[in-house]
Formats: C-alpha cells, structure tokens, sequence
C-alpha cells in the first residue's frame, strides 16, 4: 500500500493531536510535524509538554510556560532549511492552564482566590485523573477559536492511562457536580446550605467510618473544595461539550504514535479502540524507531562468506573474536531486531487494516534539534511501500 | 542528605528486606525486578515480587500465568503478587472495620465510591499498605515469611509521588489505621537496613536525565538508594581502523559496514550515558547488557541475573 506524505494526507487539518504511550516520541513526532508544515507555508504552533532537554533548549524554548515562542530564522539557516511559513513552540504549563481557566470560570476574583488556595486544589491532578490531559485540550481549543495559527500540533502528556484526557473533562465535571458527595460531605460544613437533618443519620455513619481510614482534615478539606466550585460546574459542563465537539470534527486530527515493542504497540491498538469507541478516527500511525535491517544492503552474512568477502577486499580478518566473527555476530542480532520490529509493524498494520502507518527509523542519534526533526520529516514524506 | 543514604555496601542489597525498584516508564523496571528476584533466589533467599502497575508483567517473563491478587510460585523460591488498588481497598477495609457487612454497607455506594476516586491518591495508598503488610510480615519462631520484597514501582514520572505518598499523606491525616501503616511504611521505605531504592535507566537523553533527577529527589527526601541499572547496554566491538576498512569493503561488506555502524553508535551512547550518569549519580553502576532474544522470557532474565550477580 502506497500512502502520501503525511503532510498531504493532514493538509486540511487545523488540530493535530499526537497520541500514544510515553517515550515513543508524541513530541518528536509533534514538532516534525509544524516544522513540516512551516516549511510548505503555514503558521503553525506545536504545544509541547516535556520536550527533551536539548530539544528545548535548541529550538529557544524557555522554562516559562504557556509563552508563544517564535522559531527564529537562524536555527532554519543552520538546519540548512528556509521556511515558506512560520513555526511557533510553547512549552504548555497545565498548572498555569487551570489557574487561567479558574480566573475565567469563577463568578468573582474572591472565589477564584478561594479555589487556587485550597490545599486539594493544589494537587487537583492526583484528584481528578486526567485533568493534565484535560487542560492541554483545552487550550488547544482556545488557539483554535482565535484561528491565530493555520495548525495547531498538540503532543499529549505522557498518560499511564491512554483514556484518560478523553474522559477527563467528564470526570472533572463528574467529581464537581456530584450531588450525592456534596450531600455526604454537607454535614462537615458549618455554613452548608445541604439539608443536613435529612440525610444526617446514615450520613454520619458513612462519614463516620471514612474518616477512620482517612481522618476527617481531609474529609473537610474536600467538602470546602467541592463548595468553592459551586456555580461553576456548568461552565465546565459547556466547555468541555465545545472541546468534544472540535475534536470530533473535521478540523481534528489524531495520530498514534508508538514505537515497535510489542508492549507499546498493545497499548496502541489499545489506543485505537478507545478513540473508536468514543467516535473519533485514528488518522495515522507513526512507528518510530523502527530498526533498519542491515540486509538491505545484501552480502554475505555467515562467518566463512564474510571472511571470504574481508579477503577480497584486502581487509585482515584479525581480532579476538575475529573481525568474521564479531561482523556476523552484529549482523546476526541486528537483523534479528529488524525481524522483530517488521512483525510487530506488520501486526499493527492488520489489525489497523486502513489508517495509513509510516515508519521512522531509529536514528543514530537523539533528535534534539531542527536538522534531527527535518530527518523525521524526510521519513514522513517519504513515499513508503 | 543523611550520609546513610550514600552509603552503599553493593555486596548486602541483596540482604535488605524491601528493594524498590523505580524509572521511566518503559526502561526495564519489571525486568530488572525479576532478575534481582532471581539473583536473591539463587542465594537461597525466598522472595516476593509485589507488582502495583495497571498490567502484570514479571509473572509472563517467568513463562507463567499471571498470579493476580493472590500470591503464585513463578520459579523455585519466587513469588509474585499483583496488587490492585480494588482489591486492596476490600481487604484493607475489611480489615480495619472487622466486619464486611460494615464495609459493604459504606464503601459499595455510590457516592462513596465517587469519594474513593475523588481522596487524593487512595490507590497508592492502600497498594502500599499491602505492600508493607507483606514486607513486614512475621512467620513463627520470628522468622520473616519472606526474605525479599522486591517492589516492581511506577514509573516515577514526574519524580517520586508513588514513594511520597506516605509522607504526603501523613502531611494531611495523622490519626486512624491507615495513617498507622503508612507510618509503618515510611519508616521501613527510609530505614538504611531494611530497604533500598534502585533506579533503572537507559543510554538516552531523557531517561538518563530523568534517573538523574530522580537521584537527588530521593536522596533529598531522605530514601537510602541502592544501585542504579543502566539496561540495554551495548559494549563496544569494533576497532575505528576496522570499521574505516569494512566500509571501504565495497558493496560485499555493504550491509556489514552497516550493522557495525549502528551497533557503534549505541555502544557509542552507552558510553557517553555511563560517564554521565557515573559523574551526577553517586552510587554504584550496574550495566545492564542488551539481550537479543527472539521471545523476552526466562532466558533473558537469567542472563541478567548473572549480569547482576557478577556486578554485585
Ligand atoms: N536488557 C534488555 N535487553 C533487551 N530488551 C530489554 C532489556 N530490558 C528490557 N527490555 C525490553 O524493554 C521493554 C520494557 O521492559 P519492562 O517491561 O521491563 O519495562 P518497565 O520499566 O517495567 O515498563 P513499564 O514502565 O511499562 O512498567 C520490554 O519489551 C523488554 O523486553
Ligand atoms: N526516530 C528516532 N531516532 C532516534 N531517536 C529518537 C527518535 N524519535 C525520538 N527519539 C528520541 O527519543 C526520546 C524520546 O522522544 P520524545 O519525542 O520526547 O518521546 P515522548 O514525547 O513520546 O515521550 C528523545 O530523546 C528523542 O530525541
Ligand atoms: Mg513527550
Ligand atoms: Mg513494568
């Protein structure tokens, strides 16, 4: 199966979501593809969150989060590239995401005040799981409704559960506008408007025996939490209703990305199905780091052709082991990682039978700058058989 | 940073009660678990492999079914155990309530279940209350029931919230049962003698910056470390004379060359990465050597037990 180049195939695209387990290369992959784009021509943003050190430092990005960063014109020079567009970079702050999302969401800047102080609110990711993942669409929602950029490249949090950031906008409306836990937690509060002599007996038990395992600080720490939201889920509720919406338009996008392990590529067909069952189609698939089989080449690989073939060549086959052995020896494990990763690759590509897959070597070096992204461009674009 | 917790005496990690292995999602905690779990068998040791990630693994590598939240034999005198935050929650709640109508009456309603997603970190905690009720676990005659607990941890992700959570829970609940455990577990988690954390890495950018990180985030905090894994690691093979001569070989020697370059250029990052890693991280180097095996298994744990043991 022949497949354009990945940039054809998203060209109408204004929101790419790069998607898959952590380590696999979402922000490698993420920055390639709005540098790919700004070479053609466009605007284009990549919203990144923990890019490798020297990937960072390289393309001028500074700790500060949620700042636009503009790629300068001499990092395209010295990567020997000339952009017919503009590429931006900004390295996401999801904390900073929520606090801005507060500000705009609280009835009063007092509420506001009151929400960020909380000491829950202070590990509102371990409460809500998924929020992270939560916030970073929301932003990319909010870079898409201004239409600043022609695309917008989002690389997704290394996730320990790849649902997660799909559900997570209902599980935070979820945990806050649960009636029944502010019920429960209702009698904690001194000034609560909950009916507290209608549900104070079972209530009590239940409260009770919680906080015997918990101790109640924490009980009422959570109720104060609960109550400082209050008024503000509905916001939330039509919020993460528009971000739904925009994903599952015609203007989103989602790649998976995985490498070839077979660990990794369960979680993306794992990945898949979750995006399917929630209506959204998997665009393409980048497996990265794919080893390259040195037989590509041709030649002899057992020990008496090679040290046949180290002969003609005038090459003295000496060494302990000898150089014929030490050569198919390396030859032998090679290809045997190269046969691993082309059936890993090929189960993928039946089980996904229909989303275009391209494949990216394992390059020799870590990618951490224009030039290194370039090179996974060029594998991209690449017409693959 | 107590000079304890830089002590390291290679020789005796093996003799620790709790070994807690930490990394990067991916860089071979599960299996270093297991090695380390067969290293400390062949010594006659009887060890317990506690696994707390969503999926099983280290049962598979054995070639064995997976033991779920019962304890199963995998291998002469290992064991494994998963523990599931589910699970740990019942029991665990049973057990401090003492009745399991009680429990069934509280903790299967609804709301309750929606204050269970909801409390900070509740999952860890009770997984690690399970662990440590394991780890402490006496038989008669004050004989422990296991030598070793080997602690297959999350990957750390940002930094060392699954280790934290007793401290940061302790920071918010001081009384009641599990505030008990979790006292129990800090204690033992940063007790020299008893237990020791090791941090699996590989020869790459951002997991050697993240076990560097993570170094100095539990030497900060105060948890003893013991060794730190570089896994994957190529050696290096060939002479630079031999590899300028076989790419000159001509197209015969073309996909020679080839492997000889990229084996080369891991080699290459293996050796960059250990003088890194030797010069920010303080503790013993144990290499790791990449196997080449067609199904990870059995086969490939024993070798790196042997890589471990000849370290050690
Ligand atoms: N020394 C090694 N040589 C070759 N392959 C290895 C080596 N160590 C681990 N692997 C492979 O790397 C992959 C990840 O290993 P493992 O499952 O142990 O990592 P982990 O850190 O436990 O991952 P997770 O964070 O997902 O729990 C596996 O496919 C394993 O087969
Ligand atoms: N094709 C490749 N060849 C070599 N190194 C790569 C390749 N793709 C990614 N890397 C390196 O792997 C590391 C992890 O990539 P990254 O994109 O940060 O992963 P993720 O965002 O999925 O966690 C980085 O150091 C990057 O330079
Ligand atoms: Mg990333
Ligand atoms: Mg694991």
């Amino acid at each position: 199966m022949t497949r354009p180049p990945i940039s054809a195939l998203l060209a109408q695209r204004k929101v790419i979501c790069c998607v898959g387990s952590g380590g696999v290369g979402k922000t490698t992959t993420s920055a390639a593809l709005a540098l790919r784009f700004a070479v053609e021509g466009k605007k284009t943003l990549v919203l990144t969150i923990d890019p490798a050190r020297r990937l960072a430092n390289s393309l001028g990005l500074s700790a500060l989060g949620n700042r636009e960063t503009r790629i300068g014109d001499e990092l395209f020079r010295a990567a020997g590239l000339k952009p017919h567009g503009e590429m931006y970079a900004m390295m996401l702050d999801l904390k900073l995401t929520w606090d801005e999302l507060v500000d705009r969401q609280a009835p009063s800047p007092e509420k506001a005040r009151q929400i960020k102080e909380n000491r829950l609110y202070q590990t509102l990711s371990t409460v809500m799981a998924g929020s992270l993942e939560y916030m970073a669409m929301e932003k990319v929602y909010e870079l898409w409704r201004t239409g600043r950029f022609d695309v917008v490249v989002l690389d997704t949090p290394p996730t320990a559960n790849a649902l997660d950031f799909l559900h997570a906008a209902d599980r935070i409306v979820d945990v806050l506008d649960n009636d029944a836990l502010r019920m429960l937690l209702g009698p904690l509060l001194k000034a609560s408007r909950v009916g507290l002599r209608l549900f104070a007996l079972p209530t009590g038990i239940i409260l009770k025996t919680l906080g015997r395992f918990t101790g109640q600080d924490f009980l009422r720490d959570l109720a104060q939490f609960l109550v400082a939201f209050e008024g503000m889920y509905e916001g939330f509720k039509e919020r993460a209703g528009e971000v739904k919406h925009m994903l599952s338009s015609r203007d989103a996008a989602f790649v998976l990305v995985t490498s070839p392990n077979p660990l990794t590529i369960e979680e993306a067909l794992f990945f898949h199905r979750a995006l399917a069952s929630d209506g959204v189609q998997t665009a393409a698939v980048v497996v990265n780091r794919v080893q390259r089989d040195p037989h590509r080449f041709g030649g002899p690989d057992s020990v008496p052709a090679l040290r046949e073939a180290l002969q003609l060549a005038q090459i003295k086959d000496g060494g302990d082991p000898l150089l014929s052995q030490r050569l198919a020896r390396t030859l032998a494990e090679q290809s045997t990682l190269a046969d691993l990763d082309r059936r890993e690759v090929e189960r993928l590509e039946r089980m996904l039978s229909g989303v275009p897959l391209y494949k990216v070597p394992r390059l020799r070096k870590d990618v951490h700058d224009l030039a290194g992204l370039w090179q996974i461009d060029q594998c991209l674009s690449a017409m693959q058989e | 940073m107590a000079k304890e917790a830089l002590d390291v005496t290679p020789p005796a990690l093996l003799d620790r009660r709790l070994l807690v292995v930490t990394g990067k999602g991916g860089t071979g905690k599960s299996t270093v678990s297991a090695a380390l779990a067969l290293a400390a068998s062949r010594k006659r040791k009887r060890v317990l492999i506690c696994e707390v990630t969503a999926r099983e693994r280290v049962s598979e590598l054995f070639g064995r079914p997976p033991s779920g939240p019962q304890i199963h034999k995998l291998f002469e005198d290992v064991y494994s155990v998963h523990v599931r935050p589910p699970e740990a929650m019942r029991e665990y709640g049973i057990m401090v309530l003492r009745s399991e109508t009680l429990y069934n009456l509280v903790f299967e309603r609804r709301w309750v279940r929606y204050f269970l997603n909801a409390a900070p970190s509740l999952a860890e905690i009770v997984m690690l209350g399970k662990v440590a009720w394991h780890a402490g676990r006496e038989m008669e005659h004050g004989r422990p029931r296991w030598d070793l607990v080997v602690l297959d941890a999350p990957a750390t992700g940002h930094g060392l919230t699954f280790l934290s959570v007793p401290e940061v829970f302790l920071s918010i609940v001081k009384e009641g049962p599990l505030a008990r455990d979790m006292k129990f577990m800090d204690s033992m988690l940063k007790d020299p003698q008893q237990a020791r954390t090791c941090i699996v890495t590989l020869p790459e950018e951002m997991p050697a910056n993240e076990a560097i990180e993570m170094h100095r985030a539990l030497a900060q905090r105060g948890f003893p470390q013991g060794v730190l894994f570089l896994n994957g690691v190529f050696t290096p093979r060939f002479a630079p004379e031999e590899r300028v001569q076989v790419a000159r070989g001509g197209p015969l020697l073309a996909a020679a060359a080839d492997a000889a370059d990229s084996h080369e250029a891991r080699a290459d990052l293996s050796r960059h990465y250990t003088s890194v890693l030797r010069s920010e991280v303080k503790l013993p180097l144990v290499s790791v050597p990449y196997v080449f095996e067609r199904t990870f298994g059995i086969r490939a744990i024993e070798q790196i037990a042997s890589a471990i043991e000849a370290a050690l």
